[in-house]
């Protein structure tokens, strides 16, 4: 089975990476261990198989990252939102790495870990259940990152990739805050990113032999990356 | 749990080589069919035929028969070896120089050819110009930064091609165009046609011992940061994930699905399909390990091992021991090419077949008659698992070795009666899609008598659709069956041994006709044979149960020409008909009825009907005018929606009133759903105007 949109987890060791790709396969939180080089998944989405791949945030693979991001459909830049230099690391030491992904690649940014900061997120999205998932509730940690700082982080990335903003996906759209611990917006982050990086590979694939849309496919009032409208 | 795929089993040991010349070690190796070279630090390289013999208790040994050894006269080591069996040639590199000898007397070809200047090379499986009376060689040279493309033929070679290199390289492999280099401080791509180079990822070759593999069309295995085996294609890309091994890593090879790595203290076994530790040989003071065809070869300075993969079945078993049904499927189908066709089809169904029964341990049904079905399952064999199925002259005995482990479904399921349950209705689904199959030929009998217990057993509507069709039921083990299960298809043991015949059969013969739908044999048997008007009555009532009021009212009318059949009239018969009208009034449809009745029936007689279907009537017509009313507010309440979702309306003074096409003055306007704008006045009119009220108006002011 060969994969036709191949999407990849970034971000610094220990901000979750991992648990969020384990929460969306397998609807659980388990403990991990640190990631050795990089582990993959498939993922069966409509017609498509969504290769996922969940890199290493250690210093020591950092390397490996141009590698697995070559080509990549769609990049995850995932930070821990109570720690600031986790979400400075996305800017200074990941963000070059994807360089090597392909040129209208779409990036979401995802602060992980929101249970400790926010209590929305003690509670699963969309399962009808709602009971916290956690009642203990863990030690309230400060937030160290909020949504706006992230919502700037995109639009530098966007300046650093010389896009225009009207051009992209909005800020608001591709700021997530989720928790792999409690599953909130977990789903709605992986299965709204299958949903706008879908309609770009059609769009690419389609423009090798002609310049019909395919409007069954198409997803509207989602606008897809600046590619088409220039 | 981990899988035992190689055993580690000695070839060449240090008596045929050095003996107890404590300083001779060994340098390289290579091996072709059944030669076997091998180079040594004085310059002299073994030739020896390697057989496998398998000894009486299966197991694998080898014979090794030394042919030569010839000594190169360098004195200095015999670094590299390389054959080249369609020249009839063996490669050397010796002393940074590569020369040519003859594959079996080892004698140096007469030509002298010979390429100077060499550190390492590497032969081209894949070459893209595939000459078979010449071998490809990529060469790094002792020049800085530099790699040359060779052509060698029986005797003589030819320089095809230089490169620079942006670093030094230390290790290369070829495949197509593609140069695969492990560079100072990265492993690169180069195509060498046309030059283009591509990164792959950092790697400080200086701290540790690079190593580049071809594993197959463009890819390759490299040996990556924190003793990672990463995998990296011709275009750049990682398809597989990288496998774990120590930091120490020697060397790698591969033997599909398994990729064998060499440390300074084992040899460890990733698959490649899920890339996780299958197993971990001990193998001291190893320093080569190379794969040839598909066979791995080991070596330490003074010994030669091989590590022989494990009979496919031996893993197979293994795997499914411990459950790992997808693994074991993979890897026999991995295998398909190296295995006569006969003998891998043998195998693959009966690994197919016994996935099966542990998928369908697991009550993975979906995957168990994949599984199954793809293994042509002798259906007996699931059957027998069910207690009792199996007709008494049934002849079948389980195959052995068993392909499960379970004894009945009671083992099976622990006795789990919703297990259980479940398992029955997976049966009978699967019984009934291979029961007109090819699998079934031979034993039709064994599969449709336990189809019919099973259906017996679970009140199942599909009975009668086998017995009324072509099967092979067997009636000594069907008949007590349906006795047993005392329900309404008793009456199937009697068409089953046809001989429904007795006047005390009528009734369920008259339920058989229902089951059958056809109604009105079944009323003719209740109302003139069994003169039960009750349960002629409650007949209709109950076959029309869940169903829709026209098919009650099509069975009480049935019901009713029965009663009045103008050949049987009798008075009783009238009386029932009366009764039947006066008290199921609601049910029919009067003007049909007031059709039906002779003209010298009294009104009084039939007053109570006439006034229960007036009622009805009225109540229908009152029915659906609340639900035409109901369905209108609801209608407007969408459209009311609707319209909110559109958002602001422009109102502007170039716009104008559609309806009297005068601008608007004022901020207040009608909208109607479809955005048309008009003058509130204006729409008040057309309101009025409008009989038909069919164009619905929503006022909604916008300013
Ligand atoms: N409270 C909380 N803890 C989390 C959450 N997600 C992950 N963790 C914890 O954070 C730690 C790191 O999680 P991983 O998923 O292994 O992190 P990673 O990003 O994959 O790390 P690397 O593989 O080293 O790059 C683990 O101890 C997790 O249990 C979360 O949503 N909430
Ligand atoms: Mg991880």
């Amino acid at each position: 089975m060969k994969p036709d949109v191949k999407l990849v987890l970034l971000g610094d060791m220990n901000v979750g990476k991992t648990s969020l790709l384990h929460r969306y396969t397998e609807r659980k939180f388990t403990n991990t261990i640190s990631t050795i080089g990089g582990a993959f998944f498939l993922k069966q989405w409509g017609p498509h198989n969504i290769s996922i791949w969940d890199t290493a945030g250690r210093e020591q693979f950092h390397g490996l990252g141009s590698m697995y991001c070559r080509g990549a459909d769609a990049v995850i830049l995932t930070y821990d939102v109570t720690n600031w230099q986790s979400l400075a690391e996305l800017e200074d030491r990941f963000l070059a790495v994807t360089d090597t992904a392909k040129p209208d690649c779409i990036f979401a940014i995802v602060g992980n870990k929101a249970d400790l900061t926010d209590d929305c997120a003690l509670f699963k999205e969309a399962e009808g259940d709602e009971s916290p998932v956690q009642t203990k509730g863990s030690p309230r940690l400060r937030k160290q990152v909020h949504t706006e700082d992230a919502v700037a982080l995109y639009k530098r990335i966007l300046k650093y990739k010389m896009l225009e903003e009207k051009d992209c996906l909005p800020a608001e759209k591709m700021c997530f805050e989720t928790s792999a611990k409690t599953g909130y917006n977990v789903d709605t982050l992986f299965e709204s990113l299958f949903d706008m990086v879908v309609p770009v590979i059609l769009k690419n694939r389609n423009e090798g032999f002609s310049q019909t849309v395919d409007l069954t496919e198409y997803n509207d009032g989602k606008r897809t990356r600046p590619g088409c409208c220039v | 749990m981990s899988v035992k795929a190689f055993e580690l089993v000695p070839a060449v040991e240090r008596a045929l080589l050095m003996g107890d010349k404590a300083r001779i070690n060994i340098e390289c190796i290579e091996c072709c069919g059944k030669n076997l070279y091998v180079g040594t630090n004085d310059c002299f390289i073994y030739h020896f035929l390697l057989e496998e013999k398998t000894t009486s208790k299966e197991k694998l040994t080898f014979s090794v028969q030394k042919q030569q050894h010839k000594y190169l006269g360098l004195k200095k080591p015999v670094s590299e070896l390389k054959a080249a069996s369609a020249l009839n040639r063996l490669i050397v590199l010796c002393d940074n120089t590569i020369m040519l000898v003859n594959m079996l007397n080892l004698d140096p070809v007469q030509s002298g050819a010979k390429i100077k200047g060499v550190v390492t090379f590497t032969v081209n499986e894949n070459p893209v110009n595939g000459d078979p009376f010449s071998v490809e060689l990529g060469v790094i040279s002792v020049k800085r930064r530099t790699i040359q493309i060779y052509m060698v033929y029986e005797d003589r070679v030819q320089i095809v091609k230089e490169l620079a290199t942006p670093e030094q390289p230390s290790a290369v492999c070829l495949d197509g165009y593609f140069l695969c280099l492990a560079l100072t401080t990265q492993y690169i791509i180069v195509n060498y046609s046309t030059g283009a180079s591509q990164d792959l990822f950092p790697f400080d070759t200086e701290e540790k011992k690079p190593i580049v593999k071809r594993i197959g069309r463009e890819e390759f295995l490299l040996a990556g940061p924190g003793g990672l085996g990463m995998f990296a294609t011709a275009a750049g890309i990682s398809q597989r994930a990288p496998v774990h091994w120590s930091e120490n890593v020697i060397g790698a090879a591969i033997c599909f699905p398994y990729v064998v790595a060499l440390d300074e203290g084992f040899v460890t076994v990733h698959s490649m399909l899920d890339q996780q530790l299958k197993q971990t040989l001990p193998f001291r003071d190893g320093h080569i390990m190379q794969d040839f065809e598909g066979k791995v070869i080991l070596a330490t300075m003074k010994e030669v091992y091989v590590l022989v993969p494990l009979p496919l079945e031996r893993q197979l078993l293994d795997l499914l021991a411990s459950q790992r049904v997808e693994e074991a499927i993979v890897l026999v189908e991995g295998a398909q090419r190296n295995i006569p066709k006969e003998k891998f089809l043998v195998m693959y169904r009966r690994i197919l077949q016994q996935a099966g029964f542990i998928q369908f341990g697991q009550l993975q049904f979906l995957e168990a008659k994949d599984s199954f079905s793809k293994g042509q399952l002798d259906a007996r064999e699931l059957i027998s698992l069910y207690p009792l199925l199996l007709p008494s002259t049934s002849t079948f005995t389980r195959s052995h070795p068993p392909l499960h482990e379970f004894a009945d479904l009671n083992h099976l399921t622990q006795g789990d009666q919703e297990k259980i349950t479940k398992c029955k209705r997976f049966l009978i689904n699967y019984l009934k899609e291979i029961r007109s199959t090819e699998v079934a030929n031979g034993y039709k009998e064994d599969v449709d008598t336990a189809l019919l217990k099973l259906y017996a057993e679970a009140d199942h509507e599909s009975l009668l659709d086998l017995l009324v069709s072509e099967n092979f039921c067997l009636l000594v083990d069907s008949a007590p069956w349906l006795e047993k299960h005392k329900n309404l298809f008793i009456v199937c043991s009697d068409i089953l041994t046809g001989k429904i015949k007795d006047t005390n059969l009528n009734l369920e013969c008259a339920i058989l006709y229902g089951k059958l739908e056809e109604h009105d044999k079944a009323l003719h048997i209740l109302v003139h044979q069994l003169k039960d008007f009750q349960a002629a009555e409650d007949y209709c009532l109950w076959n029309s149960e869940g169903r829709d009021l026209s098919y009650r009212q099509r069975l009480f009318h049935m019901l009713l020409a029965v009663y009045m059949d103008p050949a049987v009239a009798n008075d009783t018969l009238v009386m029932a008909a009366v009764d039947l009208l006066n008290t199921n009034a609601e049910v029919f449809d009067a003007v049909r009825v007031l059709r039906l009745v002779p003209g010298n029936w009294s009104i009084q007689l039939l007053c109570p009907f006439l006034r229960g279907a007036m009622r009805e009537n009225m109540h229908s017509k009152r029915m659906s005018q609340v639900a035409l009313g109901l369905a209108k507010s609801e209608n407007a309440i969408y459209k009311h929606e609707k319209l909110k979702y559109k958002g602001l309306i422009n109102l502007s003074e170039k716009k104008g009133c559609q309806l009297c096409h005068n601008t608007f003055s004022e901020p207040e306007c009608v909208c109607y759903p479809n955005g048309i704008l008009v003058h509130i006045h204006c729409a008040a009119k057309r309101n009025r105007d409008s009989a038909s009220k069919q164009h619905f108006t929503n006022p909604s002011n916008h300013t």
